[in-house]
């Protein structure tokens, strides 16, 4: 936090201003280091929030599946899904996944680790798989939070590490704001740009704390999780990772490749909601199917618990191997089932998104004003740094820009044309700062391009799929980027208030 | 009248979120009134806000109902400042602009930078990973609670680390706490098994 108002203080402060000053010097160097990289994954994070939602949109034609599975749908999920691996020869691992209060559609995935052939398919209601599932701007923006477009490893690594940063921020931003009750309600607007901000940074900051402080904290964790068990496998498993992820996550399958029949699911799911009556089916993971060694891991949710569902473990006999304890096992075991739902905010359906839709604003905006005050109280301080002012207008806008050329650049050519056409819009803004006039142009043309090309997604995305949208979210989804762009387009249209001050005082 | 609206958890889930806004509210009024008092509104602030939490919880269950409580909160003070925010004039500049910290001015220079990157990234983490696999592996618990709880330990850990080390000003007594603090770690981790 920044910018803390200071009055003579009638008895010695908490913290020493010696302590805040060099605490705001740690929490300003890390922002400045971190800043891009913090802001594209909260940026990216916000949107992530909203995977399901987006992968409608990008079909929405696909079937929608309301309420949990039944044993037998889910079953006949799992068959169809084998059958189509075996076409493929890529019957090695299945994943069959059910509607939920999350998302609501029946997934089935199956991935072959020796040649990497895989596929993803969208069932209906009835447990056939119906239709491939296409959604190419969902995963380019998810993989961008996840790995930021890396090769995975390094990727995980790069953003654990910027969850990390966001952590450390949070924690030298509390300690240097000695104000932190005195200020609790102040939005002062007006006057001068640096403190107004700085008032934004300080109460999006600390009253959205706990959220802030549990996505940066998972989010570490989930990135640096290979690194993690890398290291305590080394110290307690000989080396093998892979061992010491199975004390963690549950049991594995073995290498015995005879060929087995298929796991009876249902009887797997009756047996678990005979044990427990409340639990519905969520996923079922299946490792080495069609083999010996092959192991079900059954997802089942029962009500009042943040994980997406308790693991319960079978071998390919339909013999119980016992469950993960994620709803109601030990605390390691309840904070391993909670970490991605309270990471992503998959837990409570789409007020809970919603929510963390705005609380990962507020997240992203933190981090964009760190920089402006940062460059502000420079030129407050006449040592004004103009061509990093462009720079941070292009880091800011730039990236919502980037996203919309992706999804039109996916509409034009496909898929693959996602990257490239992010990449090169990037560097394009980037490029393009220095030799615009200032930063406010820089920020206005990205906005107006942004909210342009936003308009023109939601225009062709109702052409394309033209009389063929059976699923409502996707409608949402328009309305709501049409708004995001109408006033990305009002913010760069509006009169510059500053700029007409300026010239009514003759400046 | 729809019955379906009395249900117990709409009820009390509509009970969480007027007692956190009005708990909020009082507290903003307490706020407001700074040195004059209001100790009242304090305390019944803070106590519908807990009173919020525990409605949640009885809706929800503890442990959803504290998230969305959480959240709850978070959202109602954005809601309750940004309904409230003070439009100021901008001769008012001159006041608030003096009165602000700055950060502190420090001499530096490119080796300084890379060493204190050095500390806060690079030693920071692995003083901090040291320390997470020593609770993973010799931590008096369940192997799988242990090893969770060791690695949710890294992050939090090597945050602070960074903090710390990006604030303290002596690079020479950082690296030979974070060497320090390697070494303990580690030692834990691997010793027993290098020995054995």
């Amino acid at each position: 936090m920044q910018d803390v108002a200071r009055k003579p203080p009638r008895k010695a402060p908490f913290l020493s201003p010696q302590f805040v000053r060099a605490m705001l010097a740690g929490h300003s160097a890390l922002g400045i280091a971190f800043a891009a990289l913090i802001y594209i994954v909260c940026l990216t994070g916000t949107l992530t929030v909203f995977m399901h939602e987006l992968k409608r949109w990008e079909q929405p034609d696909a079937p929608v599946v309301e309420g949990s599975l039944s044993a037998d749908v889910a079953t006949k999920a799992v068959e169809e899904a084998y059958r189509k691996a075996l076409a493929l020869n890529a019957a090695h691992d299945i994943f069959v996944m059910g509607p939920t209060s999350t998302q609501q559609r029946l997934l089935a995935n199956f991935h072959d680790h020796g040649t990497g052939i895989e596929g993803h398919w969208i069932g209906d209601g009835t447990g056939n798989l119906v239709v491939e599932q296409h959604a190419p701007w969902a995963e380019f923006i998810t993989d961008l939070h996840i790995r930021l477009h890396l090769p995975h490893t390094w990727g995980l690594f790069l953003v654990g590490l910027t969850g990390v940063a966001l952590l450390s921020s949070l924690v030298s931003g509390l300690l240097s704001h000695p104000r932190l009750f005195k200020d609790a309600f102040a939005l002062r607007w007006g006057g001068s740009r640096r403190l107004q901000e700085a008032d934004l940074h300080n109460r999006l900051g600390v009253w959205g704390l706990p959220f802030h402080v549990v996505v940066s904290t998972t989010g570490a964790l989930l990135g640096l999780s290979t690194l993690i068990v890398g290291v305590l496998a080394l110290a307690a498993y000989e080396g093998d990772s892979e061992r010491a992820f199975a004390s963690i996550l549950g049991p594995m399958p073995t290498k015995d490749e005879t060929a087995a029949p298929l796991p009876d699911v249902a009887a797997m799911i009756r047996d678990v909601q005979a044990k427990h009556g409340d639990a519905e089916f969520v996923s079922v993971f299946i490792q080495h199917i069609g083999k010996a060694g092959q192991v079900v891991n059954l997802g089942m949710k029962t009500p009042g618990h943040l994980a997406m569902s308790n693991a319960y473990y079978f071998d390919g006999n339909g013999k119980s191997l016992g469950d993960g304890g994620l709803e109601t096992g030990s605390i390691g075991q309840q904070i391993l089932g909670a970490l991605q739902p309270l990471h992503f905010g998959w837990f409570g359906g789409l007020p809970v998104k919603i929510a963390y839709g705005l609380l990962g604003l507020a997240l992203t905006i933190v981090t964009q004003t760190g920089i402006t005050i940062w460059l502000a109280r420079r030129r407050d301080a006449g040592r004004a740094a103009p061509h990093w002012e462009k720079v941070w207008a292009a880091v800011t806008w730039g990236q919502p820009l980037a996203f919309v050329v992706a999804a039109l650049a996916i509409f034009a050519g496909g898929g693959s044309y996602a990257v490239p056409a992010y990449l090169a819009t990037t560097v394009v803004s980037l490029l393009a700062a220095p030799v615009t006039p200032d930063a406010a142009v820089m920020s206005r043309v990205l906005r107006l391009l942004a909210g342009l090309l936003g308009l023109s997604a939601v225009i062709v995305h109702g052409f394309v799929w033209s009389g063929r949208i059976s699923d409502p979210a996707a409608l949402w989804v328009s309305g709501v980027m049409a708004v995001i762009a109408l006033a990305l387009l009002a913010s760069a249209l509006r009169p510059n208030r500053a700029r007409l001050e300026a010239l009514s005082r003759g400046g | 009248m729809n019955v379906e609206i009395l249900d117990p958890v709409t009820l009390l889930a509509g009970a969480g979120g007027l007692a956190m806004t009005a708990g909020v509210a009082m507290l903003r009024k307490r706020w407001l009134q700074r040195g004059a008092g209001g100790s009242g509104l304090l305390i019944a602030g803070w106590l519908a806000v807990v009173g919020a939490f525990v409605a949640f919880a009885y809706a929800w269950g503890a442990e959803v109902g504290t998230a969305y409580a959480l959240g709850a909160l978070s959202l109602v003070a954005y809601a309750v400042i940004a309904s409230t925010f003070e439009r100021r004039e901008a001769k008012r500049r001159a006041l608030r602009e003096a009165s602000a910290y700055d950060p502190e001015e420090r001499p530096t220079n490119w080796r300084r930078g890379i060493g204190k990157a050095l500390l806060a990234i690079v030693l920071a983490g692995v003083a901090s990973i040291g320390i997470g696999v020593a609770i993973a592996v010799e931590a008096p618990l369940p192997p799988q609670d242990r090893a969770v709880i060791g690695g949710l330990l890294v992050p939090i850990l090597w945050g602070g680390g960074m903090a710390w080390t990006l604030c303290d000003p002596r690079l020479v007594r950082a690296t030979i706490i974070l060497l320090s603090v390697s070494a303990i770690g580690y030692g834990i981790a691997f010793l027993p098994k290098a020995l054995s």
